[in-house]
């Protein structure tokens, strides 16, 4: 079809030069006339397959060497891949091989291999090309300020990390709408909370922190616009952290099982180990409540505690186990 | 070949040892440097029969229990297994290990008069946890301890085939088949205790039945037996007189609860009441009293506890630390115990239980005498006691 057309822009362009709907048949003219069309050249035999949809391979040139054969060793890459393009085995001078290998194979060399291919690849981001980016972005940044030049500064003057993606395509429309997503980044221990108001922001963010890191992530997108969506963002944080100040009435119900951590003084343990000492008599006569204090107060009594808390805190192990055990033969002197 | 006729001459020697010293102990100090002289490894035996005797110098060796002791003191206790191989070899052979005599050496300086400590074997499945308990009893009993062994105590917790509303508390439930069957173990192993421990209450039992203050313990036995409607409840008398009377300053005697699989006692049931709901263990009268003798309120003796996932329900597989099959409220229970961890065979253990069933004529397989086939028992069991039963049971 197209040759056809080529053929008929040819007549036409030669009668008439100066056509100006015809510049674009002009340029195809001046360049076609080197090929053989389908009626000239060797197909004369060869029947066409149905009328209007002739499609005839032309026959192919042979490729000559590659062009890693003439790649100078210092050459400037980032003009050979400028930008992102698929990976072409005659452009890139290295003996890649990918592939599964057959029996007694290997993997297949590149020329036409079609996985590298598919899987996208990073030739156009060696180190020298992102110097060069690097270079031509310098133009539009400022300086960066030189107080800031340890991580832990940035940390303490710049708590709040706030994080979102511009996206770049070509396409009928410049905005896409992954770009209103917005990640907040805060470590609690630059927040001023006190003990109670931590539990209870670790209770209400749940798995949003990381005890690891100790970093809060919020990441807002309910909003259509970024700058929303930053807003909320900080809204969020605001309401967090006053409401975690905030003691309300029905905590006072909470229960053993809501405890974050395992707490040794009236639990099941103590109360056992007391009676148990008392029953022994280990401590003088006297009143309940000295008593108490007088055990509670032997370094044995406190080494148990220790360990019963570790063991339920860190859970089990052979280790903590082990510790468990000596600190009862300890207290109950065996 | 050679190395039976070695063990054989230095049991020899160790019997004309015996004849010239008359202590027990005294004896095997002799033996032991008799023995010791060729490879101490190949060495298997011991003859110090009396678990109190025994040190760390017998540790890795066998020690026949005598077979009257074997009869009386456990009718239903030893592991499966073990009471096959009992009847293969017409000998009961354990190992001494280290946790038992760990177990054994504080058992020895325990205060009476002080509560008694609970102690648990734990460990992975089949490294032989109800092993030592076996052999801790064993010592209790050659010390003239009473003996309360509960053998499994995840069978009073399934399979229960008749199910009955307790004529005690109407909110619990009996177990009479269990519960008679415990009740004639008991009174085989602790028959000598049974004329001796009088009641201190009045129990009656039915309008007709009831047994007077005073009267003997074997009466008392003796009518739970004989009447399998109140079993349970008898149980309950036998367990409460003996944990009050025990460590008081008239009774001379003491007390050992052994319990094995005593997280069974905290877990979940599949026994099901009649509308389908399942019966907490609590509502279970056997399990209702045994739970007051795991406390603390009472003195002159020792509980000792082993966990076992082997029979216990709604566990995983691979659990074996006391917190995971205890639970919560189990842990709260039970602490402060002792816990006492019970490894996979030593090397030389392993060595002594492979010799052992060398000389036994267990191991038929020709390879398996070879260096190789050691290795490779070695491999496949990871010397896990259980696991080295069951592979050379084909060889």
């Amino acid at each position: 079809m197209a040759s056809h057309a080529s053929k008929a822009f040819l007549s036409l362009g030669r009668i008439n030069l100066s056509g100006v709907g015809l510049h674009k048949s002009l340029s195809r003219a001046t360049y076609a006339t080197g090929l053989p069309t389908h009626s000239g050249g060797g197909n004369k035999g060869r029947p066409e397959r149905g009328h209007g949809q002739g499609f005839v391979k032309r026959p192919r040139r042979s490729s000559g060497p590659p062009r890693t054969d003439k790649m100078a060793v210092d050459q400037d890459w980032s003009s050979v891949y400028p930008t992102a393009t698929p990976f072409r085995p005659s452009t890139v001078p290295l003996p890649v091989r990918m592939g599964y290998p057959m029996k007694g194979g290997v993997p297949p060399e590149k020329k036409g291999n079609l996985e590298l291919i598919k899987i996208p690849n990073f030739l156009h981001l060696t180190p020298v090309a992102i110097r060069k980016h690097c270079e031509a972005l310098k133009s539009f940044c400022t300086e960066w300020p030189s107080a800031l030049d340890t991580d832990a500064k940035c940390d303490e003057h710049f708590p709040i990390k706030v994080e979102s993606t511009d996206y770049i395509s070509a396409g009928p429309s410049l905005r896409n709408p992954s770009a209103r997503v917005v990640h907040l980044k805060v470590k609690l221990s630059s927040l001023n909370l006190d003990d109670h108001a931590r539990k209870k922001m670790l209770k209400l963010v749940g798995e949003r922190y990381c005890k690891d890191t100790d970093i809060l992530s919020l990441t807002a997108d309910r909003c259509p616009l970024r700058k929303q969506n930053q807003e909320y963002a900080m809204y969020l944080l605001t309401v967090l952290y006053h409401e975690s100040w905030k003691t309300e009435a029905w905590e006072a119900e909470k229960t053993v099982a809501d405890m974050e951590e395992y707490s040794w003084e009236e639990s099941p343990s103590q109360k056992n180990i007391l009676s148990m000492l008392v029953r022994m008599k280990v401590a003088g006569e006297g009143e309940d409540e000295e008593v108490r204090e007088q055990l509670l107060g032997k370094k044995e009594v406190q080494e148990y505690k220790d360990s019963v808390t570790r063991l339920m805190n860190e859970g089990e192990s052979e280790i903590t186990i082990l510790q468990y055990k000596q600190a009862v033969k300890k207290v109950l002197n065996l | 070949m050679a190395l039976q006729r070695l063990s054989f001459r230095l049991r020899q020697t160790v019997t004309h040892v015996r004849s010239l010293h008359t202590s027990g102990c005294g004896q095997q100090q002799a033996a032991v440097v008799v023995e010791s002289e060729p490879e101490p490894l190949s060495v298997f035996r011991t003859q110090e029969n009396d678990p109190a005797c025994q040190s760390e110098k017998h540790m890795g060796q066998y020690y026949a229990l005598p077979s009257p002791h074997i009869r009386t003191l456990f009718p239903h206790g030893l592991p499966g297994r073990f009471e096959q191989q009992l009847k293969t070899f017409n000998e009961a052979c354990m190992m001494v290990r280290k946790p038992s005599l760990e177990v054994i050496s504080y058992l020895k300086k325990t205060d009476f008069s002080k509560p008694s400590l609970r102690y648990l074997f734990y460990g992975l499945a089949g490294s032989g946890k109800t092993m030592s308990l076996c052999h801790t009893v064993h010592f209790c009993y050659t010390q003239g301890w009473l003996v309360l062994h509960i053998p499994d105590a995840h069978i009073w917790m399934k399979n229960c085939k008749e199910l009955m509303p307790s004529s005690y508390n109407e909110s619990r439930f009996d177990q009479p088949l269990q519960a008679s069957e415990w009740l004639r173990n008991f009174r085989i192993t602790n028959e000598p205790f049974l004329s001796k421990i009088k009641t201190k209450q009045r129990y009656v039992w039915t309008k007709r039945e009831f047994t007077e203050e005073g009267s003997l313990l074997g009466q008392l036995v003796d009518q739970g037996i004989s009447r399998v409607k109140s079993s349970s409840d008898v149980v309950g008398a036998v367990l409460k007189e003996l944990r009050l009377q025990s460590g008081q300053p008239e009774s001379d005697f003491r007390m050992a609860v052994a319990v094995d699989g005593v997280n069974a006692l905290w877990g979940r049931s599949t026994i099901k009441k009649k509308d389908k709901s399942p019966v907490e263990p609590d509502e279970l009268t056997l399990v209702y009293n045994l739970k007051k003798l795991l406390t603390k309120d009472w003195t002159g003796g020792a509980i000792l506890t082993t966990l076992s996932q082997t029979g216990s329900l709604y566990t995983p597989k691979f659990a074996y630390l006391p917190q995971e099959l205890l639970g919560k409220r189990g842990f709260d229970s039970m602490d402060p115990f002792i816990p006492v961890s019970v490894p996979n065979y030593s090397e030389k253990e392993f060595e002594s239980c492979y010799l052992y069933l060398i000389d036994r004529h267990w191991l038929q397989h020709p390879q398996s005498r070879t260096e190789e086939g050691k290795k490779e028992i070695i491999f496949l069991s990871n010397r896990n006691p259980s696991m080295m039963d069951r592979i050379c049971a084909s060889l």
